[in-house]
């Protein structure tokens, strides 16, 4: 069996007991153990996505899906995990948008538990139209992005960041695996009134 | 305090094989408020369970460990319509993207929750399906039906209203026209929706559509781009497999089988494909190791089929090895009881005797095989028996099985091309030349004296020729039909007769378990309708 193998058939053991963790906890009203249990199942699922991107298996299976939902979803699964006021806002959203809801979550929540870990006391969860563009995006109260990180070529960025580096890295793949029409989709990080994190995808 | 939420009067059913999971999941719905739940941990607990329940929602885990999975088990309950239309199937996963790979549209599971997931997400992602399921539930109906007209108006409906359930009327329409043999209109109608975004499945209608038509380098053209951008589409490989059949060239259409075997080595649809077209072209060899791997996946399981192990039996005796034939059949029979008495087995094991010398096994075999009546077999078995048969030396009864076979199915080419060669390999004798032509000119003769009689207004005369021929030929839909159609006319013009009325009823009901939505049914349905009015309305 080769390693690859391996490891996935690990990843996937251990996000069931994670999930058996979650679960209980979940019962108890233990929300903090519920966010660490949720956010290592996250990092592996990333884990995953990051080596079959760098394999050139990363597919988006792009269909219709309603925005607001996601949302929604993401925010009742935040809002029980933390103090935070976590809301969320879709009223200028297209009812549907193309997309492949896996990826675009996985993006969403990674940034979401970003947004989770800096932010002072509220996390806003928005879904826009941006000229032709579908603009998600997760802001925080907290200090803002390094400067260095601001703006969007950092979606090009290879695997060397520490920390954050692993999921924006995947962030911007996810984002080009978005193309429609000879136009691919984006990240872009800004700061006002505290990070903002971007996902642009195109009509 | 009891809690009144929109679950607590849906039934669901959890199928997952590790018991921490069904815990944690009955845990979760419990905390919905929902009261009805059935958990099972295999396939066949799970089976049990539908035999005496019906379920709004199935949350089922994709691995299952022992050979099944969660897709099999959805396709087993969609193909068998153990499961309608309207029962929402969830699928629980840890990873997606091992499970992309797709039979097909109908095989899809309503959605797919990844875990780890909370109750909160557990009760908006039920929320929405249900809420979907409602706005769906009358076109739900109508495909029930086969009411493809119907289906059509009220995705048209929806598609005008442009709400959040937009697409999904747009996919569902454009399976509607295809169903309905409006290729035309499938063609502009997924044009159109390709233009407005490309999606797969878009796509693949339009080939279906290209191919309903006979625009057969079209259709290659267009399923070749899609399975170059959509690799795990299954039925963009079946579709295109079948078209290459259809234009004479199996190797191609084995070659691109093969492919789609290397994505999706676990599904075994597209083995039992592949074991299909190599029998038809000979190539006993590609049959048995195809249907060595389906047998070895499904022993034991659920979604085990009587008919894998004849086809595989059959190539073993095929490829020389007779003595494995038999011991395959023998094995089957000794743990599924029912496999003794089926029809198709015991033809092949009767080959396989013959084969390896067993005269009085052999024909043991045969007479097990005729037991039950060769008209009700599946063409597969009916040509095994007939085979077996003339293997024997029974050449009156194989050209009377084969009669029955190409009379049930008077348009099937493919399958005549089968009896033809069949005859052929087993030195034809006399009248094997001509059987198939001259059973279908008899079939087409005696239908169109039929009408000619019906027409001249010898009503009884015209049902009686067709019921006879209905009763001896209960798989030929057309005739089935037309013998029901024949008789409600002869009562309606000739007055009440109970006979009658009970044998076009029992014609009707036939055609209406094999194919709900075959057209000519809404004749019969029309006719009894007229026969009620008049003679209700003339005992007043």
């Amino acid at each position: 069996m080769e390693f690859a193998d391996l490891a996935a058939i690990t990843i996937h053991d251990v996000k069931n007991r994670l999930a058996l963790l979650a679960n209980r906890a979940d019962a108890k009203g233990d929300a903090e153990t519920v966010r660490d249990a949720m956010e290592a199942a996250l990092t592996l699922t990333r884990l995953l996505a990051c080596y079959k991107s760098e394999r050139g298996q990363l597919q988006a299976d792009i269909d219709a899906h309603v925005p607001a939902d996601l949302l929604e979803e993401l925010a009742a699964e935040a809002g029980r995990e933390t103090r935070l006021a976590v809301s969320f806002n879709a009223d200028e959203a297209p009812t549907l948008w193309f997309y492949d809801e896996a990826l675009v979550r996985l993006v969403l929540r990674d940034a979401l538990y970003n947004a989770m870990r800096h932010s002072r006391s509220v996390v806003r969860l928005e879904a826009r139209i941006v000229g032709d563009d579908l603009e998600f995006a997760v802001a925080d109260d907290g200090p803002g992005f390094p400067g260095d990180l601001l703006g969007q070529p950092l979606a090009m960025q290879g695997l060397s960041r520490e920390g954050t580096g692993l999921g924006l890295y995947l962030a911007g793949r996810v984002a080009r695996l978005h193309d429609s029409s000879g136009r691919e989709g984006c990240v872009e990080l800004r700061n006002e009134g505290g990070a903002v994190f971007c996902l642009r995808l195109p009509r | 305090m009891a809690l009144v939420t929109p679950f607590k009067n849906k039934s669901v059913l959890i199928l997952d094989d590790m018991p921490e999971a069904r815990a944690s999941m009955r845990a979760q719905l419990g905390s919905l408020g929902c009261e009805r739940i059935a958990v099972t941990a295999t396939v066949k607990d799970a089976l049990e369970q539908f035999k005496n329940d019906r379920f709004d929602v199935v949350l089922a885990d994709y691995y299952l460990g022992g050979g099944t999975d969660g897709q099999q088990f959805l396709e087993y309950l969609r193909t068998r319509r153990i499961i309608g239309r309207g029962v929402l199937f969830v699928m629980v996963t840890a990873e997606k993207g091992y499970e992309n790979v797709v039979t097909a549209a109908e095989c899809l599971p309503d959605d797919y929750l990844l875990k780890p997931f909370t109750a909160d997400v557990l009760k908006l992602r039920l929320e929405r399906l249900l809420e979907k399921k409602l706005r769906l539930a009358t076109i739900d109906k109508l495909q029930d039906k086969g009411d493809w007209a119907g289906v059509v108006k009220v995705c048209d409906e929806i598609i005008e209203a442009r709400d959040r359930y937009l697409v999904d009327a747009m996919r569902i329409k454009g399976n509607a026209l295809l169903a309905s043999g409006r290729a035309d209109e499938a063609v502009e109608f997924y044009r159109q929706m390709i233009a407005l975004r490309p999606l797969p499945w878009a796509k693949l209608g339009l080939s279906r559509a290209l191919h309903q038509l006979g625009k057969v380098d079209e259709c290659k053209e267009s399923l070749g781009g899609l399975i170059q951008e959509s690799p795990h589409l299954m039925a963009a490989y079946d579709l295109l497999g079948k078209v290459h059949l259809a234009s004479g060239d199996p190797d191609a259409a084995l070659g691109i089988l093969d492919s789609a075997c290397i994505i999706a080595p676990n599904s075994l649809a597209r083995h039992r494909a592949v074991a299909a077209v190599a029998e038809d072209k000979g190539d006993f060899k590609r049959v048995e190791a195809a249907l060595e791997k389906v047998v070895k996946k499904t022993r034991n399981t659920p979604l085990r089929e009587t008919e894998d192990i004849a086809r595989l039996g059959n190539a073993f005796t095929e490829n020389g090895e007779p003595v494995k034939a038999v011991a395959l059949i023998e094995e089957a029979c000794k743990n599924f009881k029912s496999d003794f008495d089926d029809a198709h087995l015991a033809a092949v094991e009767a080959l396989a005797h013959q084969k390896a010398g067993n005269r009085d096994k052999a024909e043991a075999a045969l007479s097990r095989a005729m037991r039950s009546d060769t008209a009700h077999l599946p063409p597969a078995a009916a040509m095994a028996v007939a085979k077996a048969c003339l293997t024997t030396g029974k050449r009156d009864e194989a050209h009377g099985i084969l009669k029955t076979l190409v009379q049930t199915h008077p348009e099937a080419k493919v399958l005549h091309d089968r009896v033809s060669t069949v005859l052929r390999n087993h030195g034809s004798g006399t009248g094997a030349e001509n059987l198939v032509a001259e059973s279908i000119r008899e079939i087409i003769q005696l239908n169109n004296e039929a009408v000619l009689k019906a027409k001249a207004g010898e009503l009884a005369l015209a049902a009686e020729m067709l019921t006879k021929a209905a009763q001896r030929l209960p798989g030929n839909m057309q005739i089935v039909a037309n013998a029901a159609s024949a008789l409600l006319f002869d009562v309606l013009n000739n007055g009440l007769n109970a006979e009658k009325m009970i044998q076009a009823q029992a014609f009707q009901k036939a055609v209406q378990s094999r194919d709900p939505a075959y057209p000519k049914l809404a004749e019969i349905e029309d006719l009894l309708g007229r026969i009620r009015a008049r003679f209700t309305a003339g005992r007043k």
